[in-house]
């Protein structure tokens, strides 16, 4: 029998690669920020055709926000890498014709997402009644703050941040002895929501393709993050709040991010018994003090034996033993350390790819391995608008005429001279078939 | 509003997911064990089987409901738990799955004999979710196949503790910093089920069932996308930046007079709308765009950053609160269009704690939160993450207790299932 590894590894060098799982399936988004589009974007890794909708000029807001302001040949490359796979299109939905676009767009998706401020898809008549009506098949899903209905938190804006602070997640992360509460970075509160609305959406689908039936999905920010928020269930039966607890995770003992002798950082946490005992076969201090290790003054002392025996060793020394014990241990690592590392360009979850419009550049894989109908980026994000006439073609039929018609009055529109909305300098328009509708990306 | 709450009604639904049956084998690895509980609720029969008493002892400070851990007991939702016995009852199990979980170390089942090569060759249907620090396959994976998972480890690898905290305080306090909420596992978690129902759905074309491998220790960074994209730009890693940011500044926790709110600012004229508030118009000429204030040089920052702490402690949480309600985008000039793009308002809202949660009707009318009883004592455990219109994911049973109904200041009123070991 050959080698566990090596055999997985044929599985997902070898495996079938059959069609993804999601062909055939259209989406439409009017999305913005992080919530929304991230859900179009993992349903375009696997598949499905989506159209992002856009207000002409600036497009999605989130074009505009680019690390430290750095623009990449003219584009926000974190847009372009979140919104891959998409089809843009841009339309001014004050027009009544926009609206109506928007609307048979629906009328022909299998999937609809929206983020916007609850209640507003209703208003521009879009809401899930309206589509639902035409196209009872839809699988709609509304991403919010906090919900769209329940009580007073219902018209209240929102934003990661703010979902933070609602949740009280935001009193969780920080030093105890520091009057300070620092959020959870990269967006979590809008990440792990939207992922969740992913699940929600394939499995309305999946239902959907057994039954026929599409249906309603009201996923919130808030309710994504209270779904692990186990600290509910901790002050319901102490009266007390976990709160902040540094670098220590209150269901591992002795846990910690301690320094090594190099100088160098390593995460250490122990979730079992087994695991304390391999590691006290190597730190004297620890023996037999296994006993309540979980107590909350338990753990700093243990942390202290454990931080001491840490300056000791270099930070390969202590993965070597964890290694060879099995114990949980880890280098802490930054950005830079994730982007050179080799295991994760085998892995997928990094790729250099090469796009016809904005060349060769690094980005995330898709998020999840499979190893027969595997998630894949076929091209970048694209300027405010560069879809119109491929979509408005290839969905609803349209003719050049009629297009050159909705321009004119406004209807539909193209990106403002702004980086993160605009084409790359070296784009040519007159050459670009697919931006004229008469060629697929693919 | 009335509409929607009908709308989203529990009663009389149907599950999503009747008739999937999925084997879960995760040991403490919790990554696992959320994501079967994700198609628990969504009506999978999931069953647990679980070698030893370990993952039970998994718990905040040592807190136990009744003899479990607390993540165990809220993540056992409508599971039906089984001991191992050996390895002829599990196999037996796996042959007759849909899904199997398995968050044990990578080659262990397989070392068993009922590792994915051996169930599919007689399941081929299966769909297989491996879930692990650093996968099934690659060198990598092998290398540390022996090292056992955990929540803060995996942060660590996703580059995740590196960002966190005030790059202005020096010693300990200038370490990495844990999240504290289990990022890395409930992000592997979601993802792992997000995979089960791509190869669930591709197995109602194909009929075959296919292996899925989420390594703990990637999953925030290829999500989040950041990490790789910061490293490609700029050939260097971000520190960490506590309540600055490199997108959009102010986004973070800052305090006030009287306590915490968090603050965001998203476009330029909401950040201008903040000075008004402020009343600090003076820094507009130098702050005024969203360039001046994202650097990576952090001291840069500093100044603004100072300024806004002591302008912000001024007042209390509920005069800014007020203030930016106030400030309605360019006050009465705001209704013409040039104005309402030049002034905008910032984002407050209140940083509250846990109890002061609880207290909020909105959830307790949106059932966010379910009461069980466990013997004679009320214990609150989260609810479902989401609501759905025909196939509503519900809490049914948990490894013990009852789930009550759960309207506010609700007495007790019909349980549902009781499940007992």
């Amino acid at each position: 029998m050959s080698d566990y590894f090596e055999y997985v590894e044929s599985l997902f060098r070898n495996g079938e690669k059959r069609e993804q799982p999601l062909k055939g399936i259209k989406v439409v988004e009017v999305t913005h920020y992080i919530f929304g589009p991230n859900v179009g974007r993992v349903l375009a890794q696997f598949g499905a055709e989506v159209v992002k909708i856009e207000p002409v000029g600036e497009g999605d807001r989130m074009r505009m926000g680019a690390v430290w302001g750095r623009f990449y040949k003219k584009a926000n490359l974190q847009f372009l890498a979140l919104n891959a796979n998409k089809y843009f299109i841009s339309a001014d939905v004050r027009h009544k014709k926009a609206r109506e676009i928007v609307f048979k767009l629906a009328e022909k998706a299998d999937v609809f997402v929206e983020n916007l401020r609850a209640g507003l898809a209703d208003a521009m008549g879009i809401g899930y009644s309206a589509i639902s009506r035409v196209n009872p098949k839809i699988v709609y899903v509304s991403c919010s703050g906090y919900g769209q209905w329940g009580g007073r938190l219902v018209m209240e804006g929102s934003f990661d941040i703010a979902a933070q602070a609602v949740t009280s997640i935001g009193t969780k992360t920080g030093w105890e002895e520091v009057d300070e509460f620092y959020k959870l970075p990269d967006y979590f509160g809008d990440f792990l929501p939207s992922q969740l609305a992913v699940f929600a959406v394939l499995a309305a689908l999946y239902h959907r393709e057994k039954t026929g039936k599409g249906q309603y999905i009201d996923i919130s920010q808030a309710e994504g993050l209270f779904r692990f928020l186990y600290d509910v269930t901790y002050l319901s039966l102490t009266s007390q709040e976990i709160g902040k607890t540094g670098n220590i995770d209150p269901t591992a003992s002795p846990s910690g991010i301690f320094k090594t002798k190099d100088e160098k950082f390593v995460a250490i946490a122990i979730m079992d018994d087994d695991q304390f005992s391999a590691l006290a076969s190597v730190v004297e201090g620890l023996k037999g003090k296994e006993k309540d290790r979980l107590k909350k003054e338990r753990i700093k002392e243990l942390n202290k034996i454990l931080s001491e025996w840490v300056s000791t060793k270099t930070l390969e020394e202590v993965i070597n033993l964890s290694k060879e014990l099995g114990f949980p241990a880890s280098p802490v690592l930054g950005d830079y350390d994730i982007y050179k590392d080799p295991w994760r360009y085998e892995r997928g979850s990094i790729l250099k790819f090469k796009d016809r419009l904005y060349g060769e550049v690094v980005i995330p894989g898709p998020v999840v391995n499979l190893s027969d109908s595997p998630g894949e980026i076929k091209w970048l994000a694209r300027p405010v608008g560069y879809h119109n006439r491929l979509v408005l073609k290839k969905w609803l039929g349209l003719t050049d005429e009629e297009i050159d018609e909705l321009e004119e009055e406004g209807v539909i529109g193209y990106w403002d001279n702004v980086p993160g909305c605009m084409p790359p300098a070296t784009w040519d328009k007159e050459k670009d078939r697919v931006f004229w509708g008469d060629k697929d990306e693919r | 509003m009335k509409d929607r709450a009908e709308l989203f009604s529990e009663e009389n639904k149907d599950f999503a997911f009747r008739g999937v049956t999925v084997v879960e084998v995760t040991g403490t690895n919790f990554a696992g064990m959320i994501a079967g509980a994700l198609l628990a609720e969504l009506g999978a029969n999931v069953i647990r089987v679980d070698f030893d008493e370990s993952p039970k002892e998994v718990t905040h400070f040592g807190v136990k409901v009744d003899g479990y851990g607390i993540p165990y007991f809220v993540e056992s939702r409508n599971k039906e738990i089984v001991k191992f016995e050996n390895v002829e009852q599990l196999r037996k199990l796996m042959l007759s799955a849909d899904i199997v979980i398995d968050a044990m170390k990578p080659g262990y089942l397989d070392s068993l004999g009922i590792g994915y090569r051996q169930i599919s060759s007689e399941n081929p249907k299966v769909i297989y979710v491996a879930v692990s620090p650093y996968g099934h396959f690659t060198e990598k994976a092998r290398e540390f196949s022996n090292v056992p998972d955990s929540d803060l480890t995996a942060q660590a690898y996703n580059g995740y503790p590196s960002l966190i905290g005030n790059p202005y305080l020096t010693g300990e306090l200038s370490y990495p910093l844990r999240a504290g909420f289990w990022v890395a596992w409930t992000m592997a978690g979601v993802n792992a089920a997000v995979g089960a129902l791509l190869a669930l759905i591709e197995r109602e074309k194909s009929g075959k069932g296919q292996f899925l491998d989420i390594a703990t220790h990637d999953a925030i960074a290829v999500t989040h996308i950041f990490p790789a994209l910061v490293g490609f730009l700029f050939n260097k890693s971000r520190t960490k930046y506590g309540t600055l940011d490199y997108i959009s500044y102010p986004f973070g926790i800052y305090p006030t007079k009287d306590g915490y709110i968090a603050l965001a600012t998203p476009h330029d004229p909401d950040f201008r709308g903040l000075l008004k508030i402020l009343g600090r118009w003076d820094l507009e000429p130098d702050w005024r765009f969203s360039i001046d204030r994202i650097s990576d040089d952090i001291e840069r920052i500093k100044e603004i950053e100072t300024i806004l702490n002591n302008e912000l402690k001024k007042y209390t949480t509920k005069e800014l609160i007020e203030k930016a309600k106030k400030a309605t985008r360019g006050g009465f000039f705001g209704r013409i269009k040039a104005v309402r793009r030049f002034m905008g308002r910032p984002i407050i809202v209140k940083l509250i704690t846990l109890k002061e949660v609880l207290e909020e009707k909105h959830w307790w009318i949106r059932k966010s939160f379910l009461k069980v009883r466990v013997d004679s004592r009320e214990v609150v455990i989260p609810n479902v993450a989401f609501k759905m219109s025909e196939t509503p994911p519900r809490v049914l049973k948990l490894v013990k207790g009852v789930v009550r109904g759960d309207e506010v200041g609700d007495s007790g009123g019909a349980g549902r299932e009781v499940s007992e070991e």
